[in-house]
């Protein structure tokens, strides 16, 4: 209730209060020179800026894609001098008439050569430089990801690290081109309709914070696209993302590429203002800084690290030395000849390095956290009556619709699995026909999850074959296999567990959604209604769950019940409109009532027309739904038939009873309780 | 000299090299073995344990290379400075492991290894701003004595440093292989939590596997001191990276296969400084560790733990 006591803040709502802010922080931004007119305070604010940009450029390869590259400021380097070469004296080759055409648009000129001859100047503009460095930039972030990207987290870590040695050494070492250890010198400063910037702080001050918004803006777009959403699942789990049909070198790729634009954008602005370049700008000093950006203003989030960037930033440049100053003020008023003298700017870099062990100890989300804390639900919510939702219209939206016609939907021949000399599956044969529900049942360690993780392309098979509706898919990628229409469960449940139920759900319709890099930051009227469409799909999705999922939207995975959690990751994989359904002990974890509402609501896929695989150890289950039953044991298939006739086969009961309890195994199996739970 | 005189030369340097790069190497391959962990926090303890070692030295009133020990005096010295060191250095990596790093020993993602880097950073600029910018002369009591093999020449110092790193080595492969907290570490780097049921300390282990790896790395330190007769708080982060890629190369988590390593970059450094040039030969290490760990990423002789998921 809205009274009179409330804050007034808080009565605004939400939307209209960021709108307040952004509009105050812009108006603040164009303002400041104005107001302000101290040229060194605005050219603080100016490299504050560029800063933030690399900062948001960090943030989309550590924060969004969860690679945690050390060495970034190489990127900035090969931005820097890119433009730095591209407007400097350094390089004058002679001139030909090839350069002619050059001439005539004005991206060189020509100048008296120092043996004598005419000789090439390059007087590439400031404004064509920005987004050839940022292509440049990117390029090389693709041949520095490339071999890399396949390694695990820690050892990116490491090899960034190289990467980012290698570019400064090259740069010192290879001086006939970058001018060695002494630099760059004469970089020609941006001009604008012919007025040069020259050294004035304030037109490098606009230029800086129209990147940062640019960035800021491109940032967010990315974030909340299908692209974002991709590079926090293999954040969050790199195999699980795969499963949902991410291409992960695809996005990993991506991720190095615009981060990598983005630092090279911010070395042509950087090379631009300074007017001069050397490989000590570039060293790792500068990726730890902008790194400490990052973890201070928080990982992921985009507003956090320009706030983390602009913090530390003014702290090295201003607040350090007012800081000095009181404290050697303070030291004589107190005659301690220590504070009198001490000199906290030289300490820059260990207050950096105090701050990132201090936030990964106390506050490892920063400033500004990326995932808001979530509202728990009311006590009814919680308890609200249990509905079954309408499922019928979920297949006229392409879920389903396959029914019994008697072909095969999945033909495994032979598929044989080693790992080392221990073999997993041996020589098996399965089929699935269009339309039903086929269960695979063993004793744990008959080889059950490998079958579907060779079948998902997550663990390759020695020989054999996997026809889906006559196409291979061994030898596919996992994410090929989901395009297919082949989606899966976890057995241990792979869910991404810092990203939200609805997030989680759009992530398994990857797959089926077109968004590229461009529509994903102009977002027009079509990606608009391609994300509108997938959100009104999960909802129907939500529905076959009846309002167990559908409060919880909004809620992080992570704090959902056992429960939920599977019914998440189902609706996960349904979200991406597979045609066979792998369910790896779907049931795992519920109580007697949970178990008989799923198997239902499983049946009523089927009976949808969706085909299904079904890993389960819970007997009466399997009874309840399956077609046909296939009994694993040390990874060989032992019996099959319908349920009916596997319950009595006798060598299923020896695997799962042991030999001298065939007698009492009738009985059990008979009473439906769980051979292995 | 000719070039095989140049080889026998390279070789010698590159030995001892490997010797200070297997030392430190040990360290990151103990860590990492029981927790999957980069610990960027090795490459200053190493930096740190060379200012223990010349402290030390100078208390013992040895500054710069005037005095001259030999014999049972020089011996005495230098046991003496090794061990204070060592544990020092020891001492520190475990204060590093207890501050830092338990706290996050069950968050998951880059934090811990954030962490290691912020406590590098801190004992990097911490050093600078108490000791200076400027290379520090490091005392050496070690008399001049050359051997001549062919056309290259042999210090006594070097012979010096090999035996005590063999030693050192030595010594930590068998407390690795034979003493009862070597099992525990061994099974600790299997798996944490069945070493756990089992009546293993994994917390001890884990200070156990900081404490030897510090230790290692502070003799490392001073095997910088006395091969180079200077320090400088800059040296951590050229010698960690190398002795990094050579725990890589000899299979992260392989404690032979770290000594292996470091004596492959130590001579990989010495020959490409020779024949190909100086300034290029950290672009040929590093170019190895991509190389290895994109085509053969469980190193030369594979990892011992097996990788957790």
């Amino acid at each position: 209730m809205t009274s009179w006591t409330q804050p007034l803040l808080a009565r605004v709502p939400e939307a209209r209060r960021r709108q307040i802010g952004l509009t105050l922080l812009v108006a603040a931004a164009l303002l400041f020179p104005i107001l302000h007119d101290n040229d060194a305070d605005i050219d603080s604010m100016a490299n504050a800026a560029a800063y933030a940009t690399l900062a948001l450029g960090l943030n989309i390869v550590v924060g969004f894609a969860g690679l945690l590259d050390l060495g970034y400021a190489a990127f900035f380097a090969i931005g820097a001098y890119t433009y730095g070469l591209l407007t400097s004296f350094q390089l004058e080759p002679p001139w030909s008439p090839f350069w002619e055409p050059f001439r005539q648009v004005g991206l060189v000129s020509q100048i008296a050569g120092e043996s004598g001859g005419m000789a090439v100047h390059f007087t590439v503009s400031f404004w064509i430089a920005l987004p050839l460095a940022a292509a440049f930039a990117a390029f090389w972030g693709i041949v520095f990801g490339a071999p890399t990207l396949r390694l695990r987290g820690d050892y990116l870590a490491i090899v960034t690290l190289g990467f980012g040695e290698i570019v400064p050494i090259v740069v010192r070492n290879w001086s006939d081109l970058t001018g060695g250890a002494a630099g760059l010198n004469g970089v020609a400063a941006p001009k604008l309709f012919g007025w040069s910037f020259g050294v004035d702080a304030t037109p490098y001050y606009y230029v800086a914070m129209a990147m940062v918004a640019l960035l800021v803006f491109v940032s967010l777009r990315l974030r909340d696209s299908r692209i974002g959403r991709a590079w926090m699942a293999i954040r969050e789990d790199e195999i699980a993302a795969a499963a949902m049909g991410i291409d992960r070198t695809r996005f990993k790729l991506m991720a190095f590429a615009i981060g990598a634009a983005f630092g090279g954008m911010t070395g042509v602005f950087y090379v631009a203002k300074l007017q001069t370049a050397t490989p000590e700008m570039f060293g790792f000093p500068v990726s730890v800084m902008i790194l400490v950006m990052i973890v201070f203003g928080g990982i992921g989030s985009v507003w956090g690290v320009v706030l983390g960037a602009f913090i530390l930033q003014l702290l090295q440049s201003w607040w350090l030395q007012d800081l000095t100053f009181w404290i050697n003020a303070g030291g004589r008023l107190l005659h301690s000849d220590w504070l009198a003298h001490v000199d906290l700017v030289p300490s820059i870099e260990l207050i950096f390095g105090l701050i990132l062990v201090g936030m990964m100890l106390f506050r490892r989300e920063g400033l500004i956290p990326a995932t808001r804390p979530q509202s728990a639900l009311s006590f009814d919510q919680q308890h609200a009556e249990v509905r079954r939702g309408g499922i019928q219209e979920l297949e006229f939206q392409g879920l389903g619709g396959e029914h019994r016609s008697g072909e095969t939907a999945m033909a495994i021949r032979g598929v044989t699995v080693r790992f080392g000399g221990l073999v997993a599956l041996n020589e098996v044969s399965l089929d699935v026909p269009v339309g039903s529900v086929i269960a695979v049942i063993g004793p744990n360690g008959s080889g059950k999850s490998t079958l579907f993780n060779v079948i998902t392309g997550l663990v390759p098979a020695a020989k054999g074959s996997i026809l889906f509706h006559g196409d291979e898919l061994l030898r596919l990628s996992p994410h090929e296999i989901l395009e297919k229409g082949v989606a899966r469960t976890f057995q241990n449940l792979r869910l991404f567990g810092n990203l939200t139920v609805l997030e989680n759900v759009l992530i398994g319709q990857h797959a089926r959604l077109r968004t590229g890099i461009a529509a994903a930051i102009l977002r027009p009227r079509s990606t608009r209604d391609e994300e509108t469409e997938a959100r009104r799909w999960v909802m129907q999705i939500f529905g076959i769950f009846g309002n167990r999922l559908t409060p919880r939207v909004g809620q992080m995975v992570t704090g959902l019940s056992y429960a939920n959690r599977r019914r998440t990751e189902i609706a996960r994989a349904l979200a991406s409109r597979p045609r066979i359904l792998l369910l790896d002990e779907p049931t795992a974890g519920m109580n007697p009532a949970e178990t008989l509402e799923l198997a239902e609501q499983v049946k009523s896929l089927n009976q949808l027309g969706l085909t299904v695989l079904l890993i389960e150890h819970k007997l009466d289950v399997v009874t309840t739904l399956a077609d046909r039953v296939y009994v694993l044991d040390h990874g060989e298939i032992i019996a099959q038939g319908t349920p009916a006739e596997v319950r009595q086969d006798e060598e299923v009961l020896r695997a799962y009873l042991g030999r001298n309890a065939q007698a009492a195994a009738a009985g059990v199996a008979a009473t439906g309780v769980s051979a292995n739970a | 000299m000719t070039t095989f005189d140049l080889l026998l030369q390279q070789t010698i340097n590159g030995l001892s090299l490997g010797a200070m790069y297997s030392l430190l190497a040990l360290g990151f391959t103990l860590v990492y073995g029981i927790l999957e962990l980069i610990n960027f926090a090795h490459f200053n303890v190493f930096m740190v344990g060379s200012f223990i070692a010349m402290g030390t030295l100078q208390l013992f009133g040895l500054h710069g290379q005037e005095v001259i020990l030999t014999g049972m005096p020089l011996a005495l010295v230098l046991i003496a400075a090794f061990t204070v060191t060592m544990v020092a250095s020891g001492a520190l990596g475990v204060a590093i492991e207890v501050l830092s790093l338990r706290p996050l020993r069950n968050v998951k993602g880059p934090a811990a290894m954030i962490t290691t880097i912020g406590v590098s950073y801190i004992l990097f600029n911490v050093v600078l701003l108490n000791q200076g910018a400027d290379a520090k002369n490091f005392p050496n009591p070690m008399p001049a004595k050359r051997f001549h093999i062919e056309g290259a020449t042999l210090d006594l110092r070097v012979i010096l440093i090999w035996i005590v790193a063999l030693v050192l080595m030595v010594g930590l492969y068998l407390f690795v292989q034979r003493s009862k907290m070597g099992k525990a570490m061994r099974a600790t780097a299997q798996d944490p939590e069945a070493a756990r049921m089992m009546g293993v300390e994994v917390d001890k282990v884990i200070i156990t596997a900081f404490f030897l790896g510090s230790a290692l790395a502070g003799a490392g330190g001073m095997i910088f001191g006395l091969y180079y007769n200077f320090t400088s708080f800059i040296i951590g982060f050229t010698a960690g990276l190398r002795a990094f890629t050579a725990a890589v190369l000899g299979g992260i988590g392989n404690v032979p296969g770290a000594m292996v390593g470091g004596v492959l970059i130590g001579l990989i450094e010495a020959m490409a400084g020779q024949f190909i040039a100086t300034a290029w030969a950290d672009v040929i290490i590093f170019s190895i560790l991509v190389l290895v760990l994109v085509f053969k990423p469980a190193g030369l002789f594979g990892r011992l733990a097996p990788q957790k998921s």
